[in-house]
Formats: C-alpha cells, structure tokens, sequence
C-alpha cells in the first residue's frame, strides 16, 4: 500500500518533430496530500514536461517510466489519464467555436464517469450540478451558453478551468502557469478554488516561472527545473531565496 | 444506348407538351451530356459510365400506391410521395388556399403552361433538357395570394431496389403575393438501390412572398442525384433554401435564381458530408441581381471524411443598374482524409458600381490543440472528432428558422 499518487523515474524525452530532447533524467515521486511546485526559467521545457504528463501527440518518451496511482501512465490514451484522475490545466485554454460550455461540460463529465463505470448523469441532474458549481465560482449562465473559450478574457478563461477542476474531482492536477495574465482578483480566485479542491487524497504540481501563485497556495515541496530536469529541490524557503536571487545561481551552478 | 429513348410517354396527343418534350429533346441532342470541358460542370462526372445507363420506366403514370405508409415526423405536414419517380395515386388533403395537382393533371387543364420550362434556358442546363425530353412526371403547387400555411408540405421521394431507374421529376411551385409557405422535400433510396434522380424544381415568387426549401438529400448510398432549383423572386419576395447532403454516391444540387425586382432577396445554405470513397457532391449556385436593392447570401459547408470530392461553384452576377445591391458568399470545407477533394470556384460578376458583395473559400483538418484540450478533459479522441465536426456543421442548421425541421435532418444527418 503507498500513498504514491505519481512516480516519474528517469525520464527521457524528445520533440517527435525534430528528435530534440527536452526532458533528460526526470525524476519525481508525489504523494496524496501533497502541493509541489515545478520552477524554472522561460523555455526550460517546464510545459513540455505538463504534455508528457497528459500525453499530447507530439513527444516521445525515450527511456524512463511514469506510474499514476501504480498504473503504467504512458500506456494510456489522453483521455484515459483524464479518467484515471489526471487534470492538466493549460497555460492557454483552447477555444472550440460551436461547441457551447455546457455541452463541454457535459460531455467531459459524463465520459469519466462512463470511465469510471458510474452511469451518466442526464441532463437534469447536470444542470443541477453545473448550477450549484458556477454559482460557486461566480460563473455566470450565460457564460456557460456561450462557446468555450470563445471570446473570454484571461480572467473568464482561468475560472473555466477552476470550474472544472471543481466538477472533475481529478486526484492529481497541475497548473500550467495558471497564473500568467491574471490581475489580483483573479488569482485570488484561481487560489480559492484550488485550495477549496484539496483535501488529503488528492495533490497538486504547480508550474510557473514566478511566485505569485505560491504566495497564496502554499507548496510543501519547491523544485527547480532547467534543461529537461530537476537540479535542486526544497522546501517553500527555497521559493522564497528564488524571490531574492533568481534562477541565475542555479543555472551557473549546473 | 443513349439516354434519349424512343417511348410512349403520357399525353403524346397534348400539342403543348409534345412541343416541349421535343424542344428538350432537340437541347439534350446538341448538348449532350456535360463533360470535363462544359465550364459548368467540369469538376463533376456525371457521364453515362457514371450514371451506369440508366433506364426510363414507361408504366404507369402513377404509383400504384403499394406504400401508403406515411412517414413519421417530429412535425405536423402534409405529406406527398413519389415511388420510383412516380407520383403517388393519392388525393392531396389540402388546406384551404394551396392546389396541388399533378403535373399531367395541371397540363390537361393548362393552368401551369405560362410556368412550365419559363424560368430558366434549357440550353444552359443538359439535364434540365433531358427531364424536359421526358416531361410527365411531377407536380403543381399553387399557393393562393395571402395564403399563410402554417404545416410545411412534405414533398417524399422513395427510390426501390428492383431497376435502375432514370426518375425525371417536374415540380413547378408557385407562391403568390403576400404568400408565406415551407416545402420540404426528402430523398431516400433502398440501400442496395441504384438510380438516377433527375428533378427540376421551377420556383415562382410573388410581391411580399416567402418560401422556405428545406432539402435532405439522403438518397441511397450507390444512387445519383441531380437537382436544378430555378427559382424567380418579385419585389419584396424572399427565397430561403437549405439543403444537407448525405450519403448519395454523386450528386448535383444547383440553384439558378434570379432576383427580378427590388427587395428580393435569396439565401441558400447547404452542407455536406462525404464518407464513402469515390463520393462526390457538387454545390452549385448562380444568382442574378437584376434589379436595385436586392440581397442575397450563401453559406456552404462541407466535410470530407474519406478519400471524396466536394464541389462549390458559386456564382453572384449584378446587373449594371442594379444599385445597392448585397450578395455574400461563404464556403468552407474540413478534410479530415489526405486523399479528400475539395474544388471550389467563386465567382463575382458585377456590373454596377455601388454594392456589397464578398466571397470567401477555406479549407482545413480539425484542430489538434482541441482535441487535446477535450481529451485532457476526458473526452475520447473519436468523440471529440464527432464533436468538432458536429461543431463545425451547426453554424449552417443554426441559420434555419424552422427549428423542428432542422432538427429532424440533423438528428439523421
């Protein structure tokens, strides 16, 4: 029995286009209950490893592997990961002309619950869930008419996808710099409704290049990434010396 | 043997029509079925081999009514059927203001002769020809002045298995002044069927008039299907036609409108779907402002799902002294198969110097950053697909103003 939520061991990567190697020697092990948050500087292939994570066409894993909840992540589908409890919350949620939100929602609802083998909710009672959640995170129902994504502000966008956090009740996320473009108000909320959604079953891996988030979702474990791995790992003072000194310091030491 | 066939046809002792027939026959004889080097239509292929030489079936001039089952529809209509081309021998419960009458009946009684083959050149339309050559068939919809009819008429038309049929279908529907109505007409065939249909659709609009054409053309899978709609529209008068074309192995569906008087105006949406290989369906249009302040619009979508071929031919001409007038046109394609085919050509003819029109073509696969987005969501690579194409088609029915109908075709499409 472990309480492992997420093990990544030796991790090799690369870009299918181009055979350029982005991740090289990743290692992480991340618990139920626990916040850590990824670090580094722009273009340290931070997102990359987000995609790995979620399996986006387009890498290839080379050596290493990924157990989720000791299942052999890299053999499932993205949408079977998604099933499986695995959130990614992008940098730039997409926007799909002609597909409303509520449908979306729906959708994306109801096929982790085919997944899970739970029976499908109709469409009562996904109006009553989807109600009781946007009022929460002051989604607004004609936001939810509208085409996702289409035409929202960074703000409106980034609620979205806290909004779904909330309804998927995944067991591990991670933020893709979910703080990038946001004014006070809304990372704030952002932090809310992310710390509403933890509990001691579930965790979180936050990516950023800056700190704003980590000032409001406090991380237990702080990891600075570049080129393709981890090179030092901390506690939340190692954050704090970041604020200070900023990555240079590493990277030289490397 | 050619398509042009020596046999008896209904009325041959009826002046008027064998004049036509004959005019027809003389049109197709110099035509001759179009070719890679008939502008018109030279990305589609509808030549003999391709049609597999059709036969016309002489007997009888009606249907003998082996299938009186009526369809069931989500909505209330009137429904009129035709097997095998023919039309069926039931009598039309109309509502007050509407006649409906059979061609051959309203040609024995000379009412539709100032309409019959005077909306459009048969010498622009080879096929037009042929059906004229084999005029029998059809049907003539009057719809009186000021009538508003509140169910549409469900025009059904039902191809069987047993022959390869050439079916020549006439339909002459006129709606006069302040006239508001819904036609519908639907297409199907037996799965194993193969058949040609070959209907021309003459439209007449009156002062203030306004008709709705809703087409599902879901003629079976091997079947051909050629359609001209030549429709005129008066002052004030509006046309609105929408065509989804479904599974038929090649098909035509042409639209040839003139706006003759001020405050016409025409919109003609369509979509397509081509899923077999070797499919093909060609979306043609050719509207004429003839006269100041009229309006016309056209949104076309297809998707091409196997190795097919999609044809948009879309034509806006404007007359010099037709002032003021707004013609749009869009069509865009989503090819989903690296062996997918779109072909499309829009055309621009304006001769007067003070109106708006615009035309625009894209085409393109789905997007692989939402299908991650949806699969990060949960949602299978396959659903979303369906997702995004469903996506994609909506922006064409949400234009229907008959939410009924256009949610009927779309639940089959």
């Amino acid at each position: 029995m472990s309480d492992t939520l997420l093990h990544i061991k030796n991790l090799y990567a690369e870009v299918t286009d181009g055979k350029k190697e982005i991740i090289k020697n990743m290692n992480l092990e991340i618990h139920a209950g626990e916040v850590h948050a990824i670090m580094g500087p722009n273009g340290a292939g931070k997102s990359t490893l987000s995609y790995v994570l979620t399996g986006k066409n387009g890498y290839n894993v080379t050596s290493g592997e990924i157990t989720f909840k000791d299942k052999d992540l890299l053999s499932l589908t993205p949408s079977e990961r998604a099933g499986e409890g695995l959130f990614l919350s992008m940098q730039y949620p997409v926007a799909i002309p002609g597909v409303s939100t509520n449908n979306f929602l729906k959708h994306a609802i109801n096929a982790q619950r085919k997944y899970k083998g739970l029976p499908e909710l109709d469409t009562a009672e996904f109006l009553k869930l989807i109600r009781s959640a946007a009022k929460e995170f002051n989604v607004s129902s004609e936001m939810l008419k509208r085409d996702i994504n289409v035409g929202f502000s960074g703000g409106e966008k980034k609620r979205l996808e806290i909004l779904q956090l909330s309804l998927l009740q995944p067991s591990l996320a991670i933020l893709d710099e979910a703080d990038s473009g946001l004014d006070i108000d809304a990372l704030h909320m952002v932090a809310e409704g992310v710390n509403k959604w933890r509990n001691e079953n579930n965790a979180l891996l936050i990516i950023t290049h800056h700190l704003d988030l980590l000032n409001h979702i406090k991380p237990d474990f702080v990891h600075i990434y570049n080129d393709g791995h981890i090179i030092s790992s901390g506690g939340r003072e190692l954050a704090e010396e970041l604020e200070k000194n900023g990555y240079k310091d590493y990277i030289r030491a490397n | 043997m050619g398509l042009l066939q020596n046999i008896r046809l209904w009325g041959d002792d009826i002046p008027f029509l064998c004049g036509l027939r004959e005019k027809g026959e003389t049109a197709f004889a110099k035509s001759g079925l179009p070719n890679a080097k008939t502008e018109a239509w030279k990305y589609s292929y509808f030549n003999e081999d391709n049609l597999q030489n059709p036969q016309i079936d002489v007997e009888p001039l009606k249907c003998d009514g082996h299938c009186h089952k009526k369809e069931e529809l989500p909505f209330t209509a009137l429904q009129i059927k035709y097997c095998n081309g023919k039309i069926h021998c039931d009598d039309f419960a109309t509502p007050n203001g509407v006649m409906i009458k059979s061609l051959a009946e309203a040609i024995y009684d000379g009412d539709v002769k100032k309409y019959l083959n005077k909306s459009y050149d048969m010498n622009n339309f080879p096929f037009a020809a042929l059906n004229t050559a084999y005029l029998e068939q059809g049907l003539f919809i009057l719809i009186e002045s000021k009538t508003v009819l509140q169910a549409p008429l469900y025009i059904h038309y039902c191809n069987h298995a047993d022959k390869n049929r050439l079916c020549n279908i006439r339909n002459v529907i006129v709606a006069e002044s302040n006239t508001q109505a819904t036609i519908i007409e639907h297409f199907e065939g037996e799965a194993e069927a193969v058949y040609t249909q070959n209907i021309v659709n003459e439209i007449y609009i009156s002062s203030n008039a306004k008709l709705n054409h809703y087409i599902w053309q879901n003629e079976a899978e091997n079947a051909h299907h050629i359609a001209l709609n030549s429709v005129q529209v008066k002052s004030g008068g509006a046309y609105n036609a929408f065509c989804a074309n479904g599974k038929c192995k090649l098909s035509r569906h042409e639209s040839y409108i003139c706006l003759l008087q001020e405050g016409a105006e025409a919109k003609v949406n369509g979509v397509y779907r081509l899923q077999e290989k070797n499919q093909l369906c060609d979306i043609t249009t050719n509207i004429n402002h003839l006269a100041p302040h009229t309006y016309s619009n056209q949104l076309v979508k297809g998707v091409a799902l196997a190795a097919a071929k999609g044809v948009f031919q879309g034509k806006i001409h404007i007359a010099p002294d037709a002032q003021q007038c707004e013609g749009y046109q869009l069509h865009r394609a989503l090819l989903t198969d690296e062996n997918a085919e779109i072909d499309c050509k829009p055309e621009l003819e304006i001769f007067a110097d003070d109106v708006k029109c615009s035309h625009g073509a894209s085409s393109g696969d789905l997007d692989e950053e939402q299908i991650f987005y949806m699969q990060a969501r949960g949602i299978s690579e396959q659903e979303a697909r369906q997702m995004l194409i469903d996506a994609y088609i909506n922006e064409v029915f949400s234009l229907n103003e008959n939410h009924e109908i256009s949610k009927w075709i779309k639940a089959c499409f």
